[in-house]
């Protein structure tokens, strides 16, 4: 879908490289299976890691904070509250794997589990971004004029 | 009139899974019908009688139900316009379930006096279904290729609804009318037209999202969309070989923008949908080969059993299992309502859908080839095959509300 609010574009863009990223991190595991992780696939799970830290503090907040109020106001109150559920749960989930991930953490020793919250939190991202894009993002097109849509592209940072 | 006008454009979980509900379970009903008929499927002419029974509990039970259901919640997605009545969505519902049983019922006993009654239920519905279709589409704000093939749609669904009863006030009155033309284009308007058209223009937004991919390009859409419309008037025109080309062209234009689009895509895994997504494709190309070649005087004997093989069983049903398969747990998962939301794959029992997979494709490939032979044990072995098919899809469906009744304990404990 193409977007023509300058916010719009700039979320889909984020989305698109979540997915990428987490796409990329679930087809690795799904490929290695049970088998003990390599060094390439460790790495892997720690750049998803500083991706998702990211991603629930700055792209989850402005979310909650400037768009979902819009959402809500708009008579969509119910996705808004959908999505900052889903929030909340990857939030718990990110903060987790972040744990497990940490540099000072044996990540190998405790591979199981972090691959099966890798795997968790990426069918998660998959399939909050999925209603993102179908929901939060077309209703921007219709709530934001041109004014609001520069200071909130302004202010996201 | 409709009190109740959805503000959100997320409907009540109830209302779309009432008509998968009753698609899954006349799912099962059509193929125990075709089971039970599978003496005459082979030469089915066309009269009444169990074959048409199955056919039209497949049709009207399944296709068009879950299409109702799915496009009810789906097309406010696309549209960004809230459905007008959610009284108006439920009673779509208490109309076309009894119409289509009566209707069904009415076909396989020989029984023109019930399916009348039947008709016009079902008529009723769809006419309710056709004005929330056109209320949410004339305000529509997005997705203008999907728009455009809902409109389509729509004039199909008025030509099928036209068509269709006149048929049956020729099996109830003997209304004078030319049979086979009026039956072509009850089947190119329902079929092609008002299912085939829907397939197409929510395949555009669903399948992309579905796969985590970016849509085609709207110029194949529209392209593929135009070259359906003048393949589908060739047709209610009479000139066959011409549709069924046409056809072709539009069928392969939308088969390879949305290949392009799949290979494209964010998220490697697919998911074993897709497998019945593409084998959806490749019946819906042979139906129009096959109907070609009939155009030409190629046609191998029975080509016209067959043909509706390919087109029903075949191209919309097989798309619309792959597609339900997705969406019931997608949906299920957002209406969950628990404080941590349950994965869609840990809402969706893996084992009956392999499981349907396998007895699905055994029945398509069983029945083709059963009628290609003429051999009635081929027929009813698939015919059964089916049968195990629709109950393992429908232990699926109960296995994902059962999850999902699991999940919600929590959130209300």
């Amino acid at each position: 879908m193409d977007f023509n609010r300058h916010i719009s574009r700039r979320l889909h863009e984020e989305h698109e490289a979540t997915l990428a990223l987490w796409g990329r991190l679930e087809q690795t595991l799904a490929m290695r299976g049970a088998k003990p992780p390599t060094e390439e696939d460790l790495r892997l799970v720690r750049d998803c890691t500083a991706q998702i830290a990211d991603e629930v503090t700055r792209h989850f907040a402005f979310e909650e904070k400037d768009l979902f109020p819009l959402l809500a106001a708009s008579g969509e109150g119910d996705i808004a509250g959908l999505l900052a559920e889903e929030h909340a749960t990857i939030r718990e989930a990110a903060r987790r794997f972040g744990e497990l991930a940490q540099p000072s953490a044996d990540l190998q020793a405790r591979w199981p589990e972090a691959r099966a919250l890798a795997l968790e939190l990426a069918e998660r991202l998959v399939s909050h971004v999925q209603k993102e894009e179908m929901s939060l993002l077309p209703s921007l097109e219709d709530l934001l004029d041109e004014e609001t849509d520069q200071a909130l592209a302004g202010s996201y940072v | 009139m409709f009190a109740n006008v959805a503000r959100s454009r997320l409907l009540p979980m109830s209302v779309p899974f009432r008509y998968f509900g009753a698609a899954v379970a006349l799912h099962i009903a059509a193929w125990a019908a075709l089971l039970a008929g599978a003496r005459d499927v082979a030469a089915f002419p066309g009269g009444l009688g169990w074959p048409f029974a199955a056919l039209h509990l497949a049709t009207l039970g399944v296709l068009a139900m879950a299409a109702i259901g799915a496009t009810l919640q789906l097309l406010p997605v696309a549209t960004r316009q809230p459905v007008r009545s959610v009284g108006a969505a439920k009673l779509v519902w208490w109309l076309f379930v009894p119409g289509v049983l009566l209707f069904g019922g009415g076909a396989a006993a020989y029984a023109p006096r019930a399916m009348a009654p039947g008709a016009v239920l079902a008529l009723a519905a769809l006419s309710l279904y056709g004005w929330l279709l056109a209320r949410n589409l004339w305000s529509a704000r997005g997705m203008p290729v999907v728009v455009a093939h809902g409109w389509a749609a729509l004039a199909a669904l008025a030509g099928l609804a036209f068509t269709g009863l006149a048929l049956v006030a020729r099996y109830e009155h003997g209304l004078a009318l030319d049979h086979s033309a009026f039956r072509v284009a009850h089947l190119v308007l329902a079929a092609y037209g008002f299912m085939g058209l829907l397939a197409l223009g929510l395949s555009q937004f669903l399948l992309p999202m579905l796969a985590v991919a970016r849509p085609p390009a709207p110029r194949s859409a529209y392209a593929a969309l135009g070259t359906a419309l003048a393949a589908i008037l060739l047709a209610l025109g009479g000139f066959l070989g011409a549709a069924a080309l046409a056809g072709l062209v539009a069928a392969a234009i939308h088969v390879v923008s949305l290949e392009r689009s799949l290979r494209a895509r964010l998220r490697p895994a697919l998911g074993p949908a897709f497998q019945l997504v593409r084998a959806s494709w490749a019946l819906l190309l042979a139906s129009l080969a096959l109907a070609l070649a009939m155009a030409l005087g190629w046609a191998p004997p029975r080509a016209g059993v067959l043909f509706i093989v390919l087109l029903v069983p075949g191209w919309l049903l097989t798309f619309l299992l792959g597609v339900l398969q997705r969406i019931v747990p997608f949906l299920a998962s957002v209406h969950a309502g628990a404080r941590a939301p349950p994965l869609a794959s840990a809402l969706s029992p893996q084992g009956p859908l392999a499981a349907h997979r396998v007895l699905h494709f055994a029945a398509l490939a069983g029945l083709l080839a059963g009628v290609a032979l003429d051999a009635l044990w081929l027929v009813q072995v698939a015919a059964a095959a089916g049968l195990a098919g629709a109950l393992a899809f429908a232990a699926f469906f109960a296995g994902v509300l059962g999850r999902l009744k699991s999940a919600r304990v929590p959130a209300h404990a």
